[in-house]
């Protein structure tokens, strides 16, 4: 279980001085087991929320609770040994380090067999791919495969993933929100996707909707679509028609 | 034969445990120790008695040459001239290296300058490791030169490595391309403390058709210098690139200078430089697997240096 307690994240502002609240003291608790997507507008601190979970931003002011201990002062890697795993939107891309390195190190793991067998597990990556380096030359997609996979491969308690459909094509959204769902079941993992696509709003159990660093909604699709079309969350296809289509530049 | 300290340097420089198989010329403290040849390779001390000249038959396929060097006579600063003669479609392997040990406040060194002749169509694949280490304060030094000639339709693929512990070193690597051949170079630098590093690379794409491939990559810790010159110059319808990456940790500092010169309407050359620190997203996403800052960093510049 996580529970977010009166979370604050606060920028200095760089025009006229002053300070911004991204985040503005939220609560929220996340049961386990569950499949939660986060959308909002661009810039309501969707992003900026999943990063204060698993660290890689300081919360200013409040308290995280994973698994009934206070986890707002540990490190990065300290979260990550606690069962949390983070997939990010934009993967780093290093040179001389391949897929096999980053599950070695995710896992722990580097006999070949075993290796093979996680990344057929994970289905969503070729064999093939083991060797590759993470650098430049992979193409957003196969980053992100690679992203998706290692993730999963660390068998966390919690998984977060940020925008899992950046440069995915639309013919592996499917399988990927499958194997998002089966592997949620099979270790009975929390999940939290930050997205806009509708094939992950659809999967969700819980539905929260940010705006201006607090949550707004939470609950089912059906309840939340009148609040997407009046946030003007464009990427939302059914709810972007029209003249509202030369906002959706996604 | 070999003592403890020498087989530890063996092992850095050149993967050895033991004497090789294959043909090998092992020099130690200036002077030979061992030598091998075989059937189709042949090693002998030059005319003048400064180095030696590695023959390679024609046709000869898989088969490797180890020519390491080990340092560890105090005030001794060695200089070889080794030539490789490689003929024909032959297809081989050579393992360069030097380790030096220093244990006393004497300078050590060693200049190696290796000359290779690459047939036509031959391959070789070149492997050269530079290493110091030892408690002495002596200053260690290490130049080695390379002067590469790819006859038509020869490859060669040259891996150039500076592990670490060398204090000044001034590195040369040139080459000449005839038609339709291939030069892959890849030099692997790290200093550290007050070490200096320069290296100077001129690669000349003379044959049509030829191309050319320089990879560096350096790592500068503590107050360590790394100055690096890579030129590419084409003289005909011709293929080169430049790729160096350069690390700066702590305060060390670096210059790096690419140069294109097309000297031919046809030439296609082309590079990428950086230099700065080890980027954030990569050390989150490290740290994100579970590993601490350190641990974090020392995997990024292992990868970084492999």
């Amino acid at each position: 279980m996580l529970e977010l307690k009166n979370l604050y994240f606060t920028v200095e502002q760089s025009e006229g001085g002053g300070t911004r609240n991204i985040i503005d003291g939220m609560n929220f608790t996340f049961e386990d087991g569950k499949f939660y997507a986060i959308t909002g507008p661009n810039g309501s601190g969707k992003t900026t929320l999943a990063k204060l979970i698993m660290g890689i931003n300081p919360a200013t002011q409040g308290e995280i609770i994973f698994n009934g201990t206070n986890i707002s002062g540990l490190s990065i890697a300290q979260r990550a040994k606690a069962g949390i795993a983070y997939s990010f939107q934009h993967p780093a891309r290093f040179k001389g380090i391949t897929f096999r390195d980053l599950l070695a190190i995710a896992t722990g793991v580097e006999d070949e067999h075993k290796l093979l067998e996680i990344v057929r597990r994970v289905g969503i990556c070729p064999l093939s791919f083991l060797d590759k380096e993470v650098d430049a030359k992979l193409s957003g997609g196969e980053i992100k495969k690679i992203e998706l996979a290692i993730t999963i491969a660390l068998n966390p308690e919690l998984a977060i993933y940020d925008e899992p459909d950046t440069g995915i094509d639309l013919w592996t959204i499917g399988p990927m929100v499958n194997l998002l769902k089966k592997e949620m079941t099979r270790r009975d993992m929390t999940t939290i996707v930050v997205s806009h696509n509708r094939s992950f709003l659809e999967a969700a159990d819980v539905i929260l909707i940010i705006d201006g660093g607090k949550i707004v909604y939470n609950g089912d699709l059906e309840g939340a679509v009148p609040l997407l079309e009046d946030l003007s969350v464009c990427t939302y296809r059914n709810t972007c028609e029209g003249d509202h289509d030369a906002e959706c530049f996604r | 034969m070999l003592n403890a300290l020498d087989k530890s340097l063996l092992k850095t420089v050149a993967d050895l445990e033991g004497i090789p198989k294959g043909a090998y010329n092992i020099r130690k403290d200036g002077k030979l120790l061992a030598r091998q040849v075989s059937a189709n390779i042949d090693i002998e001390t030059n005319e003048e008695g400064t180095g030696i000249v590695v023959t390679i038959k024609p046709g000869t396929k898989n088969e490797s040459v180890h020519i390491p060097v080990i340092l560890s006579q105090a005030g001794l600063y060695d200089v070889v001239y080794n030539s490789f003669i490689i003929g024909d479609d032959a297809d081989v392997v050579i393992v360069a290296g030097c380790g030096i040990h220093c244990g006393t406040s004497e300078p050590e060194g060693h200049a190696g300058i290796h000359e290779f002749k690459v047939g036509k169509r031959a391959k070789v694949t070149y492997v050269e490791k530079h290493y110091a280490s030892g408690e002495g304060t002596g200053k260690r030094t290490l130049n080695p030169t390379t002067k590469v000639f790819l006859d038509e339709g020869a490859q060669a693929d040259m891996e150039l490595t500076q592990i670490g512990g060398v204090d000044d070193t001034t590195r040369v690597n040139e080459a000449q391309l005839e038609a339709g051949s291939l030069l892959l170079i890849t030099e692997r630098v790290m200093t550290d403390g007050e070490q200096s590093a320069v290296s100077t690379n001129n690669i000349v794409l003379k044959g049509a058709g030829s191309r050319a491939n320089m990879i560096s990559r350096s790592v500068m810790k503590g107050n360590s210098r790394q100055v690096l010159y890579a030129t590419i110059e084409a003289r005909n319808k011709s293929f080169g690139h430049i790729e160096c990456d350069a690390i700066i940790m702590d305060n060390g500092t670096n210059e790096t200078m690419p140069a294109l010169k097309a000297f031919h309407p046809d030439a296609e050359l082309t590079h990428e430089a950086s230099i700065g620190k080890i980027a954030n997203d990569q050390l989150t996403k490290l740290m994100s697997l579970g590993l601490d800052y350190d641990q974090a960093v020392n995997r990024i510049i292992q990868g970084f240096l492999k």
